[in-house]
């Protein structure tokens, strides 16, 4: 079983200007002390049509980590504008909160991710270069979609027997930490459909 | 019996593998398939076995989930103390949970359900050595060990005192291993595999004893599961699957010889499931006096594939009950309650059945102490520690006792001086005194950020709380009580004149809101018009009882004169043991009153006696003296008598006057028999009339008195003296009605004490106080009182008390108090006999000083009392008081218990308690049980 159970993630600072860092308080629990610290990442996703457009905002070494309840908030600076395409600046997107362990990802957090311009008249009538100094940010906090991997929390031996029990997901593999996002996109958010259905979520 | 489908027992569908029941009966354990991992599922147990919790949108269900397994839990299993749950699934994992304190419930983040998590349970152990999926799980007597067993062909003997050190793995199974069990004594393990063969291993060399083949040669097919079944006695194990003459059965395996001669049949598929229930049997009982030996049997519940639980008894040859249909799919677990009543059946088709038996249906279960006789009677050792010669050899299990107990060596090497410090205070939730709240709001700028050598950010995270530290608050549900009293009598008169009648009520406990304030009453519709026309001539004979009194007081009651009561609807709030009280007067009825979550109930047409304290020190007491106008017939009393008070479960009394001398004096003894055990007290005076419930038992005295005892014999209430002789006396549940005929009494002179209780002191050396709530006279002191004179609690007042000599209960019993201490070198009674009387003595003192309210003097004979109880191993009666200074550890309905008592926290007491308790090795169980709920309740 997991050594790490993430607890909550308070997203603070939220709805926010979109230029504004992230913040994340992230609560998680630790069944026994890691001898390895802990990698978080925040990625942000440009773009729901293609992976190219993610963007890994930042990542952060937390530890040590001793048995017991711990939490540390994540600030992470905006996304660069400039990796985004135009098209997709204003609606929902997604933003994910990821964590390894030895290289393995265990956890994925997905959030909604609504800009949106906050002036009527702009957003009647939206540039069509988007003005990211008048566009809000507003993540979905209240629905975190959280998908759990089981990983070899216990050194890189005997990788292969565990790997048996472990549900058939691309990501338990050691290569993991490689892998961007978009390959578990499909199973922890269904981000193809989010244009359709945005309204309802937001 | 009863029969009941949870519908909201599910893991949403998915199937069910096992399923156990908590040793203290308040909880149950399911495990089994989850959305995409293994789930285990704490719920609660009041919703099952009350319709009125389960209605209950306040009381939980569900307690707690886990879906730490990463696939199908197979079993679940508490070990027999209750602090840890061992479950097993088919990622080869056994996890050991245990319940963890913590900073308050928390929901599984990111899970679609908001239902939080009541409990925190926490894995604390992952035992790590199968090499494939783990089938059972099973606790050893005493949770030495832990054993388990897998599809990989072995079983594992884990060291429970010491996870995850493995003491032995069992090889010699060529199949699957689907099923284990425990020898009751210890002395074996059984197993059965899917390589058609059933083992028994000794526990001394975990070596194979025997290996048994031939009833299971036929079997084809598999089950999932082959949870096979050693019962209590020891004497038989009954397998799950076997065939004989190609039909399916459950063989039953004679320790002796190992011999298969017997086998349940009747199924219609494999047998997946034996369970034995934990408790041995006997014929009940049907006359009280003369019970006659039967042999002892046990009761044996059995589940198949054909979806099928039939229950039998050894005493019988045909099946108690069979219930077919109950499931879609195959049983998979059944596990049953400590008392032996109730079973919990779970299958694959992700529902869970209770069954709920009576004590008809199944017999007497023998206590304790019995079925450890009869291990010690077959197999010359017991399980219990019973006798202080074994207590040697005993091991000590809890590092506090542990600690404690050499704390003690060296305090008796420090001649006394030391003292133990009980507790280690723990961690709490705060951090250097900041709350959670304020930790939150400065810690992005708090918190230690740091960079790598190749530059990357590395943040040091707050550790805001270890494991297994801070306490749970645990809430106490506190419901507003209301009482509604609805009783109706109304009986034809069939003379004229009036006959004065006392009625006293004890009621069920019952909770009472902190938050009102103000005792109020209200008497609705007191009919007093009713009560004229009775005296008039009525000729219907009708009454309604309230709901807990049984038919038997409806009948009697018929012949009492007539009352007409039609509703009272109370409401109390101030839940001060002794202050909060009721009266309410309506021409020259009183009702009233509240004693210790028991209601009572006075009603009485002439008297009128009050008591009104108005200046501390100034005697004050107005008596008003009843009239008597008729005399009700009177018992005369009998040299000795029994009787059944209830049928369900079978309680009888015996009593016998002046059963023996002391010192000139006449005592008479009350003994009480129920459910196999037995206990019984000394009274000073000649009982005329006894009567006793469930859950009470009341005695009437030829010197007027009425006591009260608890189901375990523990006195509930000093004397109460009754104004006129007992006529009759009825019990039902918690209520007691005492009929008394009604004669003239005086009252010489009074004196009221620092707590404003009026206390008389009468020429014969009686003395009294008046009890505002009761509303009656209770004796707390006589001079000529044989057991004052008998009493020795000598060898229980310790050095370090400081003697009490200014109470009020110390000074109206004056000297008498000094003879009890010197009783051991007057008398020479015998033993027994002087342990019933200190123990009586002890009672009453505790009782008159709360009665007194003297909290330094309650404190003082609290205290001595335990030491007695703990020093002469009255476990029944410590386990009582403990549990009632400890109050409900879990929410449920109904429960009016008090935290303080005269301003004393209980909580407080039984902590200053426990190390007298730890004292007697004998309990360490008892002192281990309530130092863990302490700690778990975590009072401040």
């Amino acid at each position: 079983m997991a050594k790490v159970q993430v607890l909550n993630v308070a997203v603070l600072d939220n709805p926010s200007p979109f230029g504004n860092p992230f913040q994340f308080e992230i609560t998680f629990e630790c069944m026994e002390d890691l001898p390895e610290d802990l990698e978080w990442k925040i990625i942000y996703v440009g773009s729901a049509e293609s992976e190219e457009y993610d963007q890994t905002l930042d990542s952060v070494l937390v530890g040590p980590v001793p048995a017991g309840r711990h939490m540390f908030v994540f600030q992470a600076d905006a996304p660069n504008t400039g990796l985004i395409p135009e098209s997709d600046a204003v609606g929902v997107t997604v933003a994910l909160i990821t964590c390894t362990y030895n290289g393995q990802e265990f956890i994925r957090i997905g959030y909604y991710v609504n800009n949106e311009y906050t002036d009527p008249e702009l957003r009647e009538n939206p540039p069509i270069k988007p003005d990211y100094t008048q566009l809000q940010r507003n993540i979905l906090a209240s629905n975190p979609r959280v998908t759990r991997f089981h990983i070899n929390w216990d050194g890189c031996s005997d990788k292969m027997e565990d790997s048996e029990n472990v549900d058939p997901s691309p990501n338990s593999s050691s290569s993991s930490s490689m892998v961007p996002s978009s390959c578990l996109a499909g199973k922890a958010l269904p981000v193809g459909l989010l244009s359709g259905n945005s309204m309802d979520c937001l | 019996m009863k029969l009941l489908k949870p519908s909201w027992v599910s893991h949403n569908g998915k199937p069910i593998f096992s399923v156990d029941i908590h040793p203290d009966g308040t909880k149950f354990a399911t495990g089994g398939q989850g959305e995409d991992s293994g789930k285990v599922v704490i719920w609660n147990m009041a919703p099952v076995l009350r319709e009125e919790d389960e209605k209950n949108v306040n009381i939980p269900k569900m307690l707690c989930q886990m879906d730490n397994h990463l696939a199908c839990v197979n079993c679940v299993r508490w070990s027999n103390t209750g602090l840890y749950l061992a479950s097993g699934g088919d990622d080869k994992l056994v996890m050991v949970w245990k319940r963890a304190a913590f900073i308050g419930p928390s929901t599984v983040f990111g899970s679609s359900s908001k239902l939080a998590n009541v409990e925190q349970w926490r894995c604390v152990t992952i035992l790590r050595n199968h090499t494939g999926d783990v089938m059972d799980v099973a606790w050893s007597p005493h949770d030495v060990w832990l054993a388990s067993c897998s599809v990989d062909n072995t079983i594992v003997i884990w060291n429970a005192r010491k996870f995850p050190e493995i003491v032995a793995s069992l090889k010699g199974h060529t199949g699957l291993v689907k099923g284990l069990t425990w020898d009751p004594v210890g002395k074996y393990i059984a197993s059965q595999a899917d390589d058609h063969s059933l083992k028994v291993w000794r526990t001394m060399d975990w070596q194979q004893e025997t290996n048994i083949t031939k009833p299971f040669n036929e079997c084809g097919g598999t089950t999932h599961v082959l949870r096979l079944s050693w019962s209590p006695d020891g004497q038989y194990l009954v397998s799950a699957h076997a065939m004989n003459n190609s039909g399916p059965t459950a063989q039953i395996i004679e320790r002796d010889g190992w011999k298969t001669n017997m086998d349940f049949v009747g199924h219609r598929k494999a047998v997946t499931v034996v369970k034995f229930n934990p408790k041995i049997f006997k014929k009940k009982q049907r006359n009280g006096s003369s019970p006659k030996p039967s042999c002892p049997y046990c009761c044996c519940a059995v589940g198949s594939k054909d979806r099928s639980l039939s229950v039998w008894l050894t005493s019988l040859k045909r099946p108690l009950v069979v219930i077919h249909d109950l499931f879609d799919k195959s049983i998979m677990d059944i596990s049953w309650t400590l008392n032996g009543l109730g079973i919990l059946v779970c299958s694959m088709d992700g529902t869970v059945a209770y069954l709920n038996f009576s004590q008809d249906e199944l017999g007497d279960p023998l206590n304790e102490d019995e079925k450890n006789a009869i291990h010690q009677n077959i197999y010359g050792k017991s399980l219990a520690i019973t006798t202080e010669a074994q207590l040697s050899t005993t091991i000590i299990e809890n590092p506090e006792m542990l600690k404690y107990q050499q704390e003690r060596q060296r305090a008796e090497q420090a001649n006394h001086r030391m003292t133990h410090e009980a507790q280690a205070h723990k961690l709490t939730s705060v951090v250097n005194g900041e709350s959670l709240e304020d930790i939150r709001k400065n810690l992005l700028k708090k918190q230690v950020e740091t960079r790598t050598a190749d530059g990357r950010r590395r943040i040091t995270p707050l550790c805001i709380a270890q494991l297994d530290t801070g306490p749970s608050s645990i809430k106490q549900s506190s419901q507003l009580s209301c009482l509604v009293f609805s009783a109706i009598l109304s009986c034809s008169a069939s003379t004229p004149s009036y006959r004065p009648v006392h009625l006293v009520f004890c009621s069920p406990p019952l909770s009472i809101p902190d938050s009102v304030s103000g005792a109020t009453a209200q008497a609705s519709s007191l009919n007093t018009t009713a009560m004229k026309s009775n005296l008039l001539l009525t000729t219907s004979t009708k009454m309604e009882p309230m709901k807990a009194l049984d038919s038997r007081f409806t009948e009697r009651s018929k012949v009492m004169p007539g009352v007409t009561i039609s509703m009272f609807n109370v409401c109390l709030e101030s839940p001060f043991y002794l202050t909060g009280y009721v009266r309410v007067f309506s021409s020259n009825y009183k009702v009233g009153t509240f004693y210790q979550g028991h209601f009572l109930f006075l009603l009485s047409p002439t008297a009128h006696l009050q008591a009104t304290p108005s200046s501390e020190k100034e005697p004050c007491c107005v008596v008003a003296i009843p009239v008597a106008v008729l005399k009700l017939p009177t018992p005369t009393p009998q040299k000795a008598f029994t009787l059944q008070v209830s049928t369900e479960p079978p309680v009888y009394l015996e009593v016998e006057n002046d059963v023996s001398a002391v010192s000139g004096a006449k005592l008479s003894q009350l003994r009480c028999s129920r459910e196999g055990r037995e206990w019984d007290t000394l009274l000073p005076s000649r009982v005329i009339t006894a009567a006793g419930s469930s859950d009470v038992v009341a005695v009437a005295c030829e010197d007027r008195m009425l006591s009260v005892f608890s189901a375990c014999g523990r006195r509930l209430l000093p004397a109460i003296l009754l104004p006129a002789p007992m006529s009759a006396l009825h019990c039902a549940g918690f209520y007691v009605m005492a009929l008394t005929a009604c004669t003239e009494c005086t009252v010489s002179q009074s004196l009221l004490t620092q707590q404003g209780v009026p206390v008389i002191g009468l020429s014969n050396g009686k003395s009294y106080c008046f009890n505002s709530s009761l509303e009656t006279w209770n004796l707390i002191a006589d001079k000529q009182d044989s057991l004052v004179q008998c009493a020795d609690f000598k060898n229980c007042i310790s050095s370090q008390d400081a003697p009490v000599s200014q109470g009020p209960l110390a000074l109206t019993q004056g000297h008498n108090l000094n003879a009890g201490r010197l009783a051991s070198r007057l008398s020479s009674t015998p033993h027994h006999l002087q342990h019933g009387m200190t123990l009586v003595f002890l009672e009453n003192q505790l009782a008159s000083a709360l009665t007194l309210r003297s909290s330094t003097e309650y404190h003082y004979w609290l205290l001595i009392y335990a030491r007695f109880l703990v020093t002469e191993g009255s476990d029944y009666r410590l386990r009582e008081l403990c549990k009632d200074l400890l109050g409900p550890v879990h929410k449920s309905a109904g429960s009016a218990w008090e935290p303080t008592t005269l301003g004393l926290r209980k909580r407080d007491l039984l902590r200053e308690l426990l190390p007298v308790i730890g004292q007697n090795l004998r309990f360490q169980r008892l002192f281990t049980e309530y130092q863990d709920q302490l700690e778990l309740l975590g009072n401040k």
